[in-house]
């Protein structure tokens, strides 16, 4: 951080902050409005108050090269909105825009950077202005046609015009009777037309008086015109008995809600929390978390605020705010933070089983000790609920990110695709979701290019449309977050996969023996690239093993599932959080381990009868019928056990990645929820990962435990 | 810790001199720069990891945080004896790493000067000469200044 000036230092993470988000935010907008084919007059706005941010904030940061771009995509917006010229390539617009977008956040990701050395945008910029140039000219000779197209999009007003109010009172035939009823046929017919529509009196369907009231005063009609207003006029006009209408001025049109910009769901360094969540931990703990207030006001942008307070402010905020977007219920708190906090929360875990379990208590009668230690072990237990719920964010950022990938592909590819989302509320920990983004880009990138075939005619031949589909959906299952990315594509050639693996020196036995799903599953081995030419976005060599790498290191899984002519999907499957696990101790000699609940299927004492071995001599598990590989963990890890004798240990049926197995240790000791420690920098080069250990913990004595990895256990078998 | 960051303050001990903490192993006087070492504890108990070298005894719980610990008598080859209560564990952080150096006896901290300090010949590759520094010569007794960072990190 060289290079910022003295004291600039506590402004940078800030500006980092909202620069991503402004940008997070531009891209939305850009994505959105390239699918419907224009800008509405609120983008525009929007644009350029996200560049006249950044320009203000990076030229305070220092950053001259930011803020020079930041003002020229300034001036483009400033004349689009203001002279509204007749774009003749819309196309070279978004590309401007969205190129401005990527050096942006590129700049700032270095920024912080000691040796960083500042990029030079002035080929960009002056693309820019030449586009600019045209512009101009464009608008002097077409001052008539606008930029602005009719948007399908509701949500989207067309004109600013079109964005009030409008009343209208209309009168019915003197003689017409049944008055109230000729209203509410009237309402009917415009209904689908408008946005927002209310009528006066509002019981006309109720109320048989209301017709009286409606030949005294007439019939009054607010509405906000979906298309415009035009067509409501002649429906009205055109209606049986009307006999008059007015449009009436009132001063509805100022009570729309005005729009507040809050925030939106934050990236990087801060963590959105919910309110709720965060006043219930106030409550509990007198915890005062640190909030940025405002990003927007730099000077005072960090400072101490009551959550309470707080959600009184974003509350009254929120009830002006109705309509417009919602979800804003939200602040920011840097993520070290919360990050502090759940380590704190998981040293309370263990110094409560530390004080509860103490050897000092052992064979005293603590009738009212007992019970206030059962109290306290409840509202730990909450306690640590409430940190992991607040570190938890909705999958939906990264699906959103998706978008922007997918529009790249389309230009680069020139094949279009639909993505569709499902699950994106689904909530997992933010160290996960950190991980998550390129293995997921990885994968839509895989299922675009080599999923998704090249020539849309094979697609209508075998009755697809011909437009492929890209579905990332999520969900939770068992303590686990299930992401699928899934396409509608060819699917994987099986034998062509085979081809390549023994090709590569990649099969470990005959050919035949091979399942489909485990050559499915060979395309994420090192070292693995089914196509055999390289294009831009993937089969660089890289591949699907490093998004397997990716997740595995975040402790999940990758597999893969695919079906000839109807597509192939990617299955992640990733730990709801990273920090605390229940566990299951078990000895094995002196040593203790910790074996993840989540993978434990059951424990018993192995009968004479369910001990097979087979023709190689490796020992099985038969339970139930089914035969599983008894992995003694003591020869696993040269250890020495109190008895060799596999019926005198526990048996412990175990599932890692898709897989069972039976591990044998000496004794079940006991079940604890446990803080994951990842293993010393000293262990790196040991692969203890690969070995099966996951990370050590310290139990409630004060020793330590080492978790295991069931995944990698099994699979090294 | 980087290895150029780690040259850059052995050069300067060897300019400067400084303090060092001397320890015993198997009745050899070793000593190490007081500026890597955090603390001196009593052997505690000691967690296996397993399938990592054997001079990796394992990890301890030093106030809440996993510490590996190196047998120093492994590293050297030595025949390893069980501990008793003046068996000691020194702390040392090099950068990122934080381990403790299993030792049979820990003496006192002297100051080295520079004059005191002379280097190892260099044929020596035997097992427990490679992570010799220097040689230090004082009050008419030899210590061998350990390499922290080649016998932690090598």
């Amino acid at each position: 951080m060289a290079r910022f000036e003295a004291g600039m230092e506590s402004m940078v993470e800030v500006f980092i902050y909202e620069t991503t988000t402004l940008l997070e935010q531009l891209d939305q907008i850009l994505i959105k409005t390239e699918s419907n084919n224009g800008f509405g007059d609120e983008d525009i706005n929007e644009i350029f108050r996200i560049m006249h941010t950044i320009k203000g904030s990076s030229a305070m940061m220092g950053l001259s090269n930011m803020s020079a771009l930041a003002h020229s995509m300034e001036d483009m917006f400033f004349i689009i909105r203001e002279e509204k010229p007749y774009i003749l390539s819309i196309g070279t617009l978004y590309d401007l825009v969205f190129t401005a977008s990527d050096l942006l956040k590129a700049e700032v990701e270095i920024a912080q950077d000691e040796d960083y050395t500042p990029a030079d945008f002035s080929e960009h910029i002056e693309k820019i202005e030449s586009f600019v140039a045209i512009l101009k000219e464009g608008s002097e000779t077409n001052p008539e046609q606008l930029l602005t197209t009719s948007l399908e999009d509701s949500e989207i007003e067309t004109s600013t015009h079109n964005s009030n109010i409008i009343s209208v009172r209309v009168f019915f035939d003197d003689d017409s009777e049944m008055e109230n009823l000729r209203s509410l046929l009237l309402i009917k017919k415009i209904k689908d037309d408008c946005l927002e529509l209310e009528y006066e009196p509002s019981d006309i369907e109720t109320n048989p008086d209301s017709s009286r009231i409606i030949v005294d005063n007439g019939f009054i009609i607010r509405f906000k015109p979906l298309n415009d207003e035009s067509f409501i006029f002649k429906a009205i006009e055109d209606s049986v008995s009307v006999k008059s209408y007015e449009v009436i001025e009132d001063n509805l049109a100022e009570a729309l809600p005005d729009y507040i910009d809050l925030e939106p769901t934050a990236e990087e360094e801060n963590i959105a929390i919910d309110i709720e969540k965060s006043e219930t931990i106030s409550n509990q703990t007198k915890t005062k978390v640190e909030t940025t207030k405002d990003a927007e006001s730099k000077d005072d942008a960090k400072e101490k605020i009551d959550i309470p307070k707080s959600a009184d402010q974003i509350n009254n905020l929120l009830s002006k705010t109705q309509g417009s977007r919602g979800k804003q219920n939200l602040i920011s708190v840097n993520l070290n933070k919360l990050d502090e906090l759940l380590d704190m929360v998981g040293e309370i875990v263990i110094t409560e089983a530390m004080v509860t379990s103490s050897a000092d208590l052992k064979g005293l009668e603590l009738d009212s000790f007992h019970k206030s230690a059962r109290q306290l072990r409840k509202l730990t237990d909450e306690l640590q609920d409430i940190v992991m719920s607040i570190r938890m964010v909705p999958l939906s950022g990264v699906f959103n990110k998706m978008r922007r990938v997918v529009r790249d592909m389309k230009v680069k590819l020139n094949k279009d695709v639909n993505l569709v989302f499902e699950g994106g509320e689904t909530e997992v920990d933010k160290g996960v979701i950190d991980n998550l983004n390129d293995p997921l880009m990885h994968m839509v990138r895989n299922s675009m290019d080599h999923g998704i075939e090249d020539d849309p005619q094979k697609r209508i031949k075998l009755g697809k449309p011909e437009k492929g589909t890209v579905t990332l959906s999520a969900y939770n299952a068992s303590g686990e977050v299930i992401i699928v990315v899934a396409d509608d594509g060819a699917g994987i050639d099986s034998e062509r996969v085979l081809e390549k693996a023994k090709k590569n020196g990649l099969l470990t036995k005959p050919e035949s023996e091979y399942t489909n799903k485990e050559i499915f599953n060979m395309i994420m081995q090192p070292g693995f690239s089914t196509n055999e030419q390289v294009t831009e976005f993937s089969g660089r060599g890289v591949g699907m093993d490093v998004v397997r790498k990716n997740i595995e290191k975040i402790g999940g899984t990758v597999s893969v599932d695919s079906k000839d002519g109807v597509g192939t999907s990617f299955i992640v499957k990733i730990p709801l959080s990273l920090a605390i696990v229940g566990g299951i101790e078990i000895s094995v000699g002196t040593s203790i381990f910790t074996i993840p609940i989540n993978s434990v299927k059951e424990s018993f004492k192995l009968n004479q009868n369910q001990l097979i071995r087979d023709v190689s001599g490796e020992e099985m598990v038969m339970i139930r019928g089914k035969c599983y590989p008894l992995i003694r963990l003591y020869e696993y890890y040269g250890l020495t056990p109190k008895s060799t004798d596999v019926f005198d240990g526990m048996v412990i049926l175990v599932e890692g990645g898709g897989k069972l197995a039976c591990l044998l240790a000496d004794e079940l000791i006991g079940e604890q929820q446990v803080v994951v420690k990842p293993f010393s920098p000293l262990f790196n080069r040991y692969n203890v990962k690969q070995n099966g250990m996951a990370g050590c913990t310290i139990l409630g004595d004060g020793s330590i435990t080492i978790i295991l990895d069931i995944n990698n256990i099994i699979h090294e078998q | 810790m980087n290895e150029e960051l780690y040259n850059e303050l052995v050069a300067q001990f060897n300019t400067d001199g400084g303090e060092i903490l001397m320890f015993t192993v198997d009745r050899v006087l070793y000593g190490v720069e007081i500026q890597y070492i955090t603390e001196i504890i009593g052997i505690q108990p000691i967690t296996i990891v397993p399938r990592v070298p054997s001079y990796i005894k394992g990890v301890i719980n030093i106030r809440g945080k996993v510490v590996p610990v190196i047998n120093v008598r492994n590293r050297f080859s030595i025949p390893e004896i069980p501990y008793d209560d003046r068996t000691c564990i020194i702390v040392v952080e090099l950068g990122e790493i934080v381990v403790g150096l299993i030792v049979d006896r820990v003496r006192e901290v002297i100051t080295v000067k520079p004059s005191e300090i002379s280097s190892t010949p260099d044929n020596n590759q035997n097992s427990s000469n490679q992570f010799i520094r220097s040689i230090i010569e004082s009050n008419d007794e030899i210590k061998l200044l350990l390499d922290v960072r080649k016998l932690v990190m090598e």
